[in-house]
């Protein structure tokens, strides 16, 4: 068929130094049914670069679409709008914005074919009472000048439909046609290392699993591998054939570990591999995963709720609420000139284990009502200092901005 | 500081506690010899990794441990009394009341289905019943008088139950010992463990017959006091009857007065007397029962206490319209309906946010502070309790292996396991690498000869796989176990990590306090 795009395996964007990149990816909800329906904004236009070998961290509160991020990413989802490049390849997109353009520009046409037929028929009415006998041939001209310019509105709206149709087409055709390979380039961690693991297969099946369904069928050699993976991740041969109740739950989060790593992954995401751990096996999987990210050149996607472990790991930090990224920064940065109240707010909940500077230390509580005046101007992403974006206005834009000078100053001085 | 030197009332203190499980793998000891006070509104916090005993603790204070676990010794008074020994029907009367707990996760601690005003009223209502009350109170002397009797009777049959498991648990290992014994000769062993099995028997068969003497012995006892509690509790109704008859003519007494004199009335003067007989009706059903409004009333205002925002409209909603942090917060107000001296709270920020546990935090020092409400708070996370607690109790293997003021704990550590704590904590202001804890908590049921963090500890030494270490006094209030301490042991260094925080820490303080 002639219409049928050629995008098969097609390397969108070219640049060898990133490897993913979300485009004002948007994930929506169908909550509800009939009357109690509604749509719920999981995450609402957010756009970032994950550079090679770089990690990135999302870190907000619990329902800010952090882990839903995540799991658009690596296509537990059909993301609704917006699209996520990986090596230049879209792997996943969603086509809610080209819908949209479709019906806003059919709905707008309409009106305004509306609106000139009503200025013919006004037209044509003052013509026949102004002459005393109704001629044909000016009538008709006026019918002929109206029917040119409905005809062109019809055009425009026409092609803008096929260009949008098409390029719907080509979203639904990518995302039938994601290669395989390059997805299993892409592993995660799961949070709770409890439900991650099937509790009916040994932790060799869970852990060569995915070498299986990639096409790896020698039982040998899948074995060697898991017996390589299984020591690089600080456990023994032997614990292959048990089953993962026998483990303790940083034993379990480190077999799900192993079973990303088995894969080769470029891009690892981690969705609060640790929140789930008691402290001290904490420390032990964050030195772990700080190692496999030297010894395989990882690039990490981290997802966490607290920012004093992203610290440790990340080269740049996101804090999301409420679906979209409020502050972006690299991780020295943001913890050196945190900006945004939120940033702010989850800064100062941080525990320290210090109980003379603690019992004095205030919280600082967000309330986006009353800490941002968006009436007049709505908030976009700037960036105040290089490679430093926030979420803000005009006037907070310079608040922000005498903000990082004082900081600047004290530091200095 | 100076507030810790005054001397403080003990709310609930516990002595040497130690405590099994009986699992089909074996005898778990998850307590050996646990030691610790709580003092009226302080919060003690009790740190350690999962497994080392912080829950099984709380529920012992609580009374709810599950079926197979056993009391080995050890007591845990409270207002006089020994918690260990106290019946199950007395327990109602000390569980909820006088000591409230709250779980890990708020969700599963709430009834999904019933609103939570419901949840929050309920116990409020179900002690609301006046009537009941003073019927139970007549009849509470007899009543525990008779249930002393039976378990006392319990109590003894249990004891001497586990006495004979503990026996018959040494005669196989004697059993095991002998069969693997190489001097021996087959026949040797056969007769040996034929002895032992004889004397496995006979221990069975001597403590059946002493169950059954003490069943006799008991009996009689049981009978006496059943037939008093049953004549006292007739007595009783009679006379639970017999007051509330008399605050039923009372009221009608009134009513009868106040509508001949309405009738009486003309025009305005209606009004007041209409007034009169409602607050005659609303007198009467309060001195017999606390009823839903009054209870929502005092719901409400424990809900905003607790801080939750439109307490009124909140109150008729259901569990799974509300955050993690706010389902928390709920689960702190049912408990505190109940004017608790004692609260324990088991790793209630575990399942919350960052930002929400800090809230749950502060709630609970505004709690400590308003209501002097004593806490025992549970947590594996050393750096949560900086900002509330009084006092740290640390510990390991069943066993509080440093205890002392937070301040002390925190800037004077000196176990090797609290080192390993504090190290693995992730710091916003440095960062290092973090220092972990290798390998995992021993198996308790052949727990480890000597110190049992000696096998995780790189600055175990030879005699701490021999011997326990005892505990040596730091100061008044600080106390370690670790053979560190001992005079003769070589100096020891905490980790660079943990010194060099708690010296930026104090010098932050230093210079606070200079300017």
């Amino acid at each position: 068929m002639a219409h049928k795009p050629k995008t098969k395996f097609r390397q969108e964007l070219v640049d060898n130094d990133v490897v993913l990149s979300v485009r004002h990816l948007k994930q929506y909800f169908k909550v509800g049914f009939q009357a109690r329906k509604f749509i719920t904004k999981a995450v609402h236009d957010i756009s970032f670069d994950i550079k090679r070998g770089e990690v990135f961290g999302l870190v907000g509160e619990s329902g800010c679409g952090k882990t839903t991020t995540g799991r658009s990413i690596i296509r537990l989802y059909d993301i609704t709008s917006g699209s996520v490049y990986f090596q230049g390849y879209r792997i996943n997109a969603g086509s809610r914005w080209n819908e949209k353009e479709i019906k806003w520009k059919r709905i707008r046409a309409k009106k305004k074919i509306a609106e000139l037929r009503q200025l013919e028929k006004d037209e044509l009415a003052e013509e026949r009472s102004d002459a005393q006998e109704i001629n044909d041939q000016v009538l008709d001209a006026i019918r002929a000048k109206y029917a040119k310019q409905i005809q062109d509105i019809r055009d425009e709206v026409n092609e803008i439909v096929r260009v949008q149709k098409q390029k719907i087409r080509e979203i639904k055709y990518d995302n039938k046609h994601v290669d395989p390979r390059l997805m299993s380039k892409i592993q995660m961690i799961f949070q709770d290392p409890v439900d991650s693991l099937d509790p009916r297969m040994t932790v060799e099946d869970i852990i060569q699993e995915g070498l299986h369904i990639q096409g790896f069928k020698n039982k040998a050699e899948n074995s060697k591998k898991v017996v390589e993976v299984l020591e690089r991740v600080g456990l023994i041969a032997e614990y292959a054939s048990r089953y993962p109740h026998e483990f303790s739950g940083g034993q379990r989060q480190r077999i799900g570990i192993a079973r990303a790593i088995i894969m080769n992954p470029e891009l690892l995401i981690c969705d609060e591999p640790i929140s789930a751990l008691d402290v001290s096996i904490r420390a032990q999987i964050i030195n772990l995963l700080n190692d496999l990210k030297e010894q395989y050149q990882l690039t990490m996607l981290f997802i966490a709720h607290d920012l004093s472990v992203v610290k440790y790991f990340c080269d740049r930090i996101a804090v999301m609420y409420y679906g979209e990224i409020v502050e972006m920064a690299s991780s020295d940065d943001l913890f050196k000139h945190p900006l945004h109240p939120y940033t702010k707010a989850l800064l100062s909940a941080i525990p320290k284990p210090d109980p003379l500077s603690e019992k004095k230390r205030k919280r600082i509580p967000y309330n986006p009502v009353t800490d941002h005046d968006y009436t007049t101007e709505k908030p976009t992403l700037r960036e105040i200092y290089p490679g430093h974006f926030i979420l803000a206005n005009s006037p907070e834009y310079e608040k922000y901005q005498q903000e990082i000078a004082t900081i600047d100053a004290d530091s200095a001085s | 500081m100076e507030k810790q030197v005054k001397n403080k009332e003990v709310v609930i203190s516990v002595r040497d506690l130690k405590l099994s499980f009986y699992t089909d793998k074996g005898r778990v000891k998850a307590l050996r010899g646990v030691s610790f006070d709580v003092y009226k509104g302080e919060v003690l916090c009790i740190v350690g990794e999962s497994g080392s005993g912080k829950s099984v603790t709380a529920k012992t204070i609580m009374g709810i441990l599950p079926g197979n676990g056993r009391v080995d010794g050890g007591s845990i008074i409270y207002q006089g009394e020994d918690l260990t020994k106290v019946s199950e029907e007395d327990f109602h009367q000390i569980r909820g009341k006088k000591i409230g707990m709250i779980f890990q996760d708020p969700l599963s601690s709430l009834n999904p289905i019933m609103r939570i005003g419901r949840q929050i009223t309920e116990a409020m209502i179900i002690n609301g019943d006046k009537i009941k009350r003073r019927y139970e109170a007549l009849i509470l002397e007899d009543l525990i008088a008779y249930k002393n009797a039976v378990s006392r009777k319990k109590a003894i049959i249990e004891q001497m139950k586990s006495n004979r498991d503990l026996l018959i648990d040494e005669f196989k290992d004697e059993i095991k010992a002998v069969k693997q014994d190489a001097a021996l000769s087959d026949d040797v062993k056969k007769e040996r463990i034929a002895a032992i099995h004889q004397k496995i028997s006979k221990a069975k068969s001597d403590t059946k017959t002493q169950i059954d003497a003490t069943k006799v012995e008991y009996a009689p006892k049981i009978a006496a006091t059943k037939a008093a509690l049953k004549d006292k509790s007739k007595q009783a109704k009679v006379e639970v009857k017999a007051y509330k008859a008399s605050l039923v003519a009372e009221r009608n007494k009134k009513l009868k007065d106040l509508n001949a004199q309405l009738k009486m009335a003309v025009g305005d003067a209606k009004q007041p007397i209409k007034d009169e007989i409602e607050k005659v009706k609303l007198d009467f059903i309060n001195s017999v029962k606390l009823t839903h409004a009054e209870a929502k009333k005092q719901a409400i205002k424990v809900m905003e206490e607790v801080g939750i925002p439109q307490a009124a409209r909140r109150f008729r909603q259901y569990p799974f319209e509300f955050s993690g942090g706010m389902r928390q917060r709920i689960v702190i107000a049912i408990a505190l309906t109940q004017n608790p001296d004692i609260l324990i709270l088991d790793e209630p920020t575990t399942a919350l946010d960052v930002t929400i546990q800090a809230q749950i935090l502060d709630l609970v020092n505004k709690l400590k502070r308003e209501r002097q409400l004593s806490c025992i708070f549970i947590t594996h996370d050393l750096g949560v309790v900086a900002n509330m607690a009084d006092r740290i109790a640390v510990m390991y293997a069943g066993k509080i292996v440093e205890y002392g003021l937070s301040e002390e704990v925190f800037y004077d550590p000196r176990h090797p396991y609290t080192w390993a704590l504090l190290s693995s904590i992730p710091d916003v202001d440095t960062k290092e690498k973090l220092e972990s804890i290798p390998g995992t908590p021993p198996n308790m049921i052949y727990p480890p000869k000597g110190d049992a963090f000696a096998l995780r500890s790189k600055y175990a030494m030879a005699i701490d796989f021999k011997e326990e270490p005892p505990f040596f006094k730091l100061s008044d209030t600080h106390y370690a176990a670790t053979w560190l301490l001992d005079p003769r042991a070589p100096q020891a260094q905490m980790p660079k990590i943990v010194s060099e925080r708690i010296r930026i820490s104090l010098e932050k303080a230093g210079i606070k306090h200079g300017a």
